[in-house]
């Protein structure tokens, strides 16, 4: 367990949530998805909590607090290319995701939960951490900077939101993309930052759809594993 | 995370599930962020606050705390009209950490039923919700 994870009611029960691979997913779909399912728990707390794995399409979110002016490119060049920008309320600043980025979003009532909002990011984080290992890539967080980092490149980004103590977003780590279009912003606002994805750091060819499939499928089930693990929530597939 | 035992909890402010807490001084409410809530967030790094003159209903959103990575929706504990904003916090949002029933309070009210108070946790109510 992480050295600074130290869930206080995790003995009296462990919980369960629900885990569902969506395969790839418009974003705005799935924010509207991750919505009612934050307002199905609000409504009704015997709601399971929900897990979500998936990919999206390529797209930039802003931050609650924006992020817009960390694009440098222009947003008629992005129209171009077919990318919208989608703001978002999460923590954080601009991101990118797009297809071989491999997505979590938890909608878990942390208070039930025991966890602290603080320990939950970190443990998101850990996941992305313990994942990339079992690839043989020693990643690390920066206290200064969240996410995940290899060296000075950025692997993965977390954001999340609150309401009524349920999380909504989450996190994303760079398995197999296009790492281009991360080159048309200041990723989460910090400039001159390297992005880098499993992938890369091993030296894989992303050009066959079939080798990428398995790894994303590789990375759904040791997310899968390192959540239950970390949170101490155990799965139930749907 | 610490202990509830290692937290401070007043007894002359009162308490929501929520975590907020209030405490009334003429006709006055001062709403803040309990030592629990700010623990539980960590390090804050952004309040987004409401403007004065707003008014909302109890239990309504009526801002946002960021942690690291986290934004977390805040709630009001009575109804009531702005009257007041901590506009300290724009540029220290750590008082909420540091010093959060003092410093680090958030909004001041002008409640449309002081009554609502009567339904808030007392220190002892609190602690038995907090520690389950």
């Amino acid at each position: 367990m992480p050295e600074r994870i130290t869930f206080k009611s995790l003995n009296k029960v462990q919980r369960s949530c629900v885990f569902s691979n969506l395969d790839t997913l418009e974003y705005k779909r799935a924010l509207d998805l991750q919505i009612s399912t934050l307002n199905a728990k609000i409504d009704n707390p015997s709601e399971p909590d929900r897990v979500f794995y998936l990919e999206h399409p390529e797209v930039y979110t802003l931050g609650r607090r924006g992020g817009r002016e960390n694009l440098t490119v222009s947003e008629d060049f992005l129209s171009s290319r077919g990318i919208e920008i989608v703001q978002t309320d999460r923590g954080g600043n601009i991101t990118f995701h797009g297809p071989g980025q491999a997505v979590l979003y938890p909608i878990i009532n942390l208070e039930q939960a025991g966890i602290g909002v603080a320990d939950f990011v970190h443990g998101m984080e850990e996941i992305m951490k313990l994942t990339v290992l079992d690839f043989g890539i020693t990643a690390d967080r920066d206290p200064k900077n969240h996410g995940l980092w290899v060296g000075r490149k950025k692997i993965g980004s977390v954001g999340i939101s609150i309401k009524k103590n349920i999380s909504i977003h989450g996190l994303a780590l760079n398995v197999c993309p296009d790492l281009t279009p991360f080159s048309w912003i200041n990723p989460c606002g910090l400039e001159n930052v390297a992005m880098t994805s499993i992938a890369m750091e091993k030296g894989m060819d992303t050009t066959k759809d079939e080798v990428n499939k398995d790894l994303m499928n590789r990375v759904c089930h040791l997310f899968c594993h390192h959540f239950s693990k970390i949170f101490n929530i155990s799965i139930i597939r749907e | 995370m610490k202990e509830i035992s290692d937290l401070n909890f007043p007894e002359d402010v009162k308490y929501t599930k929520d975590h907020e807490w209030s405490k009334s001084c003429g006709d006055i409410v001062t709403i803040g962020l309990s030592d629990y809530a700010q623990d539980q967030l960590g390090e804050i790094v952004f309040v987004e606050l409401p403007e004065v003159g707003d008014s909302f209903s109890q239990g309504d959103e009526f801002g946002s705390v960021e942690s690291v990575k986290a934004v977390s929706e805040v709630y009001i504990p009575i109804s009531g009209e702005i009257v007041g904003i901590n506009e300290d916090l724009e540029d220290a949002p750590e008082l909420v950490n540091e010093d959060c029933y003092e410093g680090g309070w958030i909004i001041k009210i002008k409640p449309e039923d002081p009554s609502q108070l009567d339904d808030l946790m007392d220190k002892a109510a609190y602690l038995n919700m907090l520690k389950g």
